[in-house]
């Protein structure tokens, strides 16, 4: 089974750090994983978009994906093309309140505050980890240990003080989703 | 204090200087008569001899009349593309830092063709030793006009003499070279006199030295006669060289490098 | 088998230091930066050097002269900058000098500049084009040995996608087989020894020991890439026993036509692909064969339509033969455009089959 997922958003959300530390806890647990990024010039304000696929066999999806099963949507600008590509029924991450759950009529959709959620746990700058933890809680794609140890292995030494505030803001985000009605809200049609 | 005895014939008959060439030539060259390029192949040749490195030395080679040089020296030897020899002999050194490794390149190989790669390799300190052959024409086809032909030279693309206004002035590649913080040796000799010959064998010496202490790069210009391409009969060619050429880049080192 | 998730850029010069690659110089034009990035990181640490050179042309002169010194070397860029690197390109299949040169292609209008080059002389330069980062990892250690096996040139066809896209691979050493001696490389020990050794395109030898000259050595030049066209194409090709279409493509572009003629024969379709993997020696006898039977061969490349000739040449009736490809740039002008997307290869084959093909 491949599982494809997409990330929209915009620079400086985390987006490719997120679909990253998900890709590299994939393959750190032995499976296979491809990663695909797309970002403009700019590092914040720009689009910034993601896809990753993950498996237990070599894969067969094209890195530039045909249709996706899931998706985190972390700013409803520039996501419009990543959206259209998603199949019904599959899970969706939203950052409310900045994407509209209408945006997404045919998804699963779970909304998430993520910069309050963020807030809440010290951890301001990860809002990319809060939806990545939710994602992860959803889909239960990885183990939530392998997400903390690939966020680990990707800092770079100059970011290591991140490490702590990153891993609450990864348990708080799936938390959540755990706890029904706290900082999520699950959007049904 | 050694008498000769002028009372008999001597024992051995004379010998022309070419007798004793050194054992690194393979044969006869091909170029004209008058030419200065043998002159410098030879007591190159005879450098790498007597610092003993003939059996680690890779000579790169360009393209002009002594590209016919790669026949007779029996030195391993890459025949490169028309001025890239600073960069190829730089990719052959970096991957074999314990060889000696030279280039020899003519003016128009050097200052027309490739003088962003001498420059280059220079501004690297590349340890490699590059020898300029000027002669301020392009010999190989016929005698035209090269980046460091002198002003007021007839070639058969300036046959009235170089003038500045139309064809701009000479590049001093050793001077440029010599500005560059990489160059740990640059000189220019000449092969025109006795004297100028026995200098410009220091000057490859000391350019040799230089790459094999790891100094950096070294290069030694060497302005050599083309009477052909300077339209002027053979036996004027070391006169030549002295009134038009030497006029136009002094003789001397212009970097030296010490232990 | 631990795969390590890696950028393609990152593989490939992982793969290349595998093969025994020491000498890497280039200039950065993107997408070639990251692999030159990489190497200037990674080499070092093998005991190798990556020099960013002043120009493309000082860089494939540099690695010509590494590699004619007997070291495993290569160069790269996108094809730009290759179109620069051209005349060391032919002088080196011309003096016999191996080494690879990876042309991390912005899109697909280098085929051209790949199998029929921009230098002078009868020269061709064996041309690989993996379809994925997989199968780059093993084409670059394939390349290095098919240059030191031939004497030649290899160039590597990688695009955007094969640069960018991070996929879990595992590098190992690959073993290809024996290979003869580097005997004729230039170490320095000739000298002085009457069997002194020279790299020459003109091949005049020593006047001691004269060479075969220009006119032997050229003929045998074209000779040894003839025999390197009969033995050295490579393809790949499904359904082609059932199949009424036969669709054509290569590198990135063909895993995307395989994908989708997946899709296309699950709904039904007797559609069938066809991969050269290596573009020179381009794979004709194949290509002949697998079209002999089929109603249309349509070709997709992200160019004007250059492959297409290659496949007019070889395919069994070239009235068969459809361009579905086209020119597609990103905006950006360093990536493809639209047309490198599974919905849109699929609108254009549909089309093409609602169309008439030979009976």
């Amino acid at each position: 089974m491949e599982r494809e997922l997409v990330v929209t958003g915009v620079g400086g959300q985390g987006i490719q750090l997120l679909a990253k530390t998900l890709a590299l806890a994939a393959t750190r647990e032995g499976r296979h994983a491809m990663l695909s990024a797309d970002y403009g010039g700019e590092m914040r304000g720009g689009p910034s978009k993601a896809s990753v696929v993950i498996g237990d066999r070599p894969l067969r999806a094209l890195p530039v994906l045909a249709s996706a099963w899931s998706a985190i949507v972390a700013h409803h600008r520039f996501s419009e093309p990543a959206l259209a590509r998603l199949r019904p029924g599959g899970p969706a991450i939203l950052n409310l309140p900045l994407v509209d759950p209408a945006s997404l009529p045919a998804m699963t959709v779970y909304g998430v505050d993520a910069a309050a959620v963020a807030k809440s746990v010290e951890a301001p700058q990860a809002i990319g980890f809060v939806l990545l933890g939710a994602y992860n809680a959803v889909t239960r794609l990885v183990d939530p240990a392998s997400l903390v140890a690939a966020m680990q292995e990707l800092l770079p030494p100059y970011r290591r003080q991140h490490a702590a505030a990153n891993a609450r803001a990864l348990a708080a985000g799936a938390a959540a989703l755990d706890v029904p009605g706290a900082d999520l809200t699950e959007v049904s049609r | 204090m050694t008498v000769i005895d002028t009372s008999q014939p001597p024992s051995e008959p004379a010998r022309r200087v070419a007798d004793f060439r050194p054992s690194l030539l393979l044969g006869e060259h091909s170029l004209c008569p008058g030419c200065g390029e043998p002159v410098a192949l030879r007591v190159l040749l005879e450098v790498l001899q007597e610092l003993d490195i003939v059996q680690r030395t890779i000579g790169v080679v360009g393209h002009g009349c002594y590209g016919s040089f790669v026949r007779i020296m029996d030195v391993d030897v890459l025949q490169c593309l028309h001025g890239r020899a600073p960069a190829c002999a730089t990719g052959i050194k970096r991957v074999r830092p314990d060889c000696a490794v030279f280039t020899m390149q003519g003016d128009g190989d050097m200052a027309n063709e490739g003088l962003q790669e001498v420059l280059h390799a220079a501004a690297r300190g590349e340890k490699i030793t590059c020898v300029l052959l000027n002669n301020g024409v392009f010999g190989d086809t016929g005698g035209q006009l090269t980046a460091a032909t002198v002003l007021g030279q007839r070639t058969k693309t300036s046959l009235e003499g170089r003038d500045a206004e139309t064809h701009g002035y000479p590049i001093p590649v050793a001077d440029l070279v010599a500005g560059l913080r990489g160059a740990a040796y640059v000189a220019r000799g000449a092969v025109s006199t006795a004297g100028g010959v026995a200098q410009t064998k220091r000057m490859l010496r000391r350019a040799f030295e230089t790459q094999l202490a790891g100094a950096g790069f070294s290069l030694v210009e060497i302005l050599t006669m083309c009477p052909t391409g300077w339209f002027v009969p053979a036996p004027e060619g070391p006169g030549y060289l002295g009134d038009s050429m030497e006029q136009a880049y002094p003789l001397g080192e212009l970097t030296t490098w010490r232990h | 088998m631990t795969l390590e998730l890696l950028e393609g850029s990152e593989a490939i010069a992982a793969s290349a230091i595998a093969a025994g690659c020491r000498f890497f110089a280039g200039y950065p034009m993107s997408p070639f930066t990251g692999l030159l990035e990489n190497m200037s990181r990674q080499l070092p640490l093998a005991g190798g050097v990556c020099l960013n050179a002043e120009s493309e042309i000082e860089g494939v002169n540099m690695t010509l002269g590494a590699a004619a010194a007997g070291a495993r070397a290569a160069t790269g860029s996108c094809g730009q900058g290759i179109a620069l690197m051209q005349e060391a390109i032919a002088e080196a299949a011309l003096n016999e000098t191996p080494f690879v040169v990876f042309n991390m292609a912005r899109n697909q209008q280098d085929y051209f500049q790949a199998t029929r080059g921009g230098g002078w002389g009868d020269y061709r330069t064996i041309t690989l084009a993996p379809k994925d980062v997989p199968e780059a990892v093993e084409h670059v250690q394939l390349a290095f040995h098919l240059a030191d096996k031939h004497r030649a040139p290899v160039i590597f066809y990688g695009d955007p996608l094969l640069a960018q896209t991070r996929i879990g691979v595992s590098v190992r050493p690959l073993d290809f087989g024996p290979l003869p001696p580097k005997d004729w490389a230039l170490d320095g020990t000739g000298g002085g020894t009457g069997g002194s050794r020279q790299v020459w395109t003109w091949a005049m030898g020593k006047a001691t020991d004269p060479g075969p000259g220009p006119d032997r050595h050229w003929r045998a030049i074209a000779e040894k890439f003839a025999a390197i066209d009969a033995i050295e194409s490579r393809s790949e090709q499904a359904h082609v026993e059932d199949a009424e279409t036969l669709v054509v493509a290569f590198g990135s572009a063909a895993k995307f036509v395989e994908y989708v003629v997946e899709e296309l024969r699950a709904d039904g379709h007797r559609i069938g692909w066809f991969r050269p993997v290596t573009l020179w020696p381009f794979p004709g006898e194949a290509l002949a064969a697998a079209t002999a039977d089929v109603r249309r061969v349509l070709v997709f490349e992200l160019n004007a339509g250059q492959m297409l000739d290659d496949v007019r040449i070889h395919a069994a009736d070239r009235s068969a033969v459809r361009f579905i490809g086209g020119v597609s740039i990103a905006e950006s002008g360093l990536a493809y455009g639209e047309l490198m997307d599974a919905p849109v290869i699929r609108d254009r084959i549909r089309t093409a089959l609602s169309e008439g093909g030979r009976s």
